[in-house]
């Protein structure tokens, strides 16, 4: 597997890092203890189209989210993550 | 108080030893030349401050630090790429220093000196690509990888900074290679491993190329 890194280019799967579903978002601080163990511990096991991030350890260090098929493996899409570099986006 | 003194000491050392290693009897296809003594200073732009470090570097240099995997020349630096907002300041003789650059770029960026945790290593000769080759996935042809082109890479799991330099007098490519100091000999037995079979020429240089 190859991932086009947006800042490095295409690069070789053992240059990467994978984190982890990009889904869960941090529930507020007076959230329901329900939703706090949905955030931490419950995870889909998708057939199909996850978001997960990845994080570009042997290269540009950058934090990637990516649109990743689990049945074939095909990747549709890297964007950097939230914060990465001084540009902010989304975070 | 105790008085420290601190030497600062390459972390090759040990491991270079000036002359012909591996196939004799054969014009060596690798030079590995380390150059030692040099000033780096790691510049990463504070969150929301990138046009502000971009102002602020074409003031100190005189050109825009490269926002593609590229090292450019200033007239007295080189500026490589190292990530997005972020970029790694070359130098020889003290002309950009922790002190110096502090103060240009003191409201658009964080800096951090890398003079003395980095390896500067120089892999040129006919054999160069072929020996690095055994090493990266950096596809380093003449068209994809030209003079002035930077990669962020790993070499044998360890990362690396890599980019093209001038070709040398005698038309062959130069590649140079930053290491974090304590990988630095891990690297340098397994460049010489790989380049053992090309005849290798090893040098020490105080001059960037």
């Amino acid at each position: 597997m190859r991932i086009v890194c947006p800042f490095c280019g295409e690069r070789e799967l053992g240059e990467f890092t994978y984190l982890g579903d990009a889904k869960p978002v941090r529930p507020a601080a007076n959230a329901s203890e329900d939703e706090v163990f949905d955030y931490v511990y419950l995870r889909d096991n998708v057939a199909g189209e996850t978001s997960e991030h990845w994080y570009h350890a042997g290269g540009c260090r950058a934090w990637l989210k990516i649109t990743r098929n689990t049945l074939t493996h095909e990747i549709s899409s890297v964007e950097p993550a939230a914060g990465v570099g001084a540009a902010k986006v989304g975070a | 108080m105790a008085e420290f003194s601190w030497l600062s000491r390459s972390p090759l050392e040990h491991a270079l030893v000036v002359g012909a290693h591996g196939a004799r009897d054969i014009e060596p296809g690798i030079s590995l030349t380390e150059i030692r003594n040099f000033d780096l200073i790691q510049v990463m732009a504070r969150r929301g401050k990138a046009a502000e470090l971009a102002n602020a570097t074409k003031a100190r240099f005189g050109m825009a630090a490269p926002d593609l995997p590229k090292a450019v020349s200033a007239s007295d630096a080189t500026l490589i790429w190292s990530g997005p907002d972020q970029f790694l300041v070359l130098s020889k003789g003290g002309k950009q220093t922790m002190d110096i650059l502090s103060q240009a770029f003191s409201q658009s960026a964080s800096l951090s000196d890398q003079s003395h945790a980095r390896a500067l290593i120089s892999v040129s000769g006919t054999k160069a690509r072929a020996m690095l080759a055994k090493l990266s996935s950096i596809d380093l042809h003449p068209m994809a990888f030209p003079i002035d082109a930077a990669a962020a890479t790993s070499i044998d799991h360890t990362s690396v900074n890599l980019w093209r330099g001038n070709d040398r007098g005698d038309g062959q490519a130069v590649f140079n290679l930053l290491v974090f100091a304590t990988f630095a000999e891990s690297l340098w037995h397994t460049m010489l491993d790989a380049a053992a079979e090309y005849g290798v020429d090893i040098r020490l240089s105080e001059e960037l190329g």
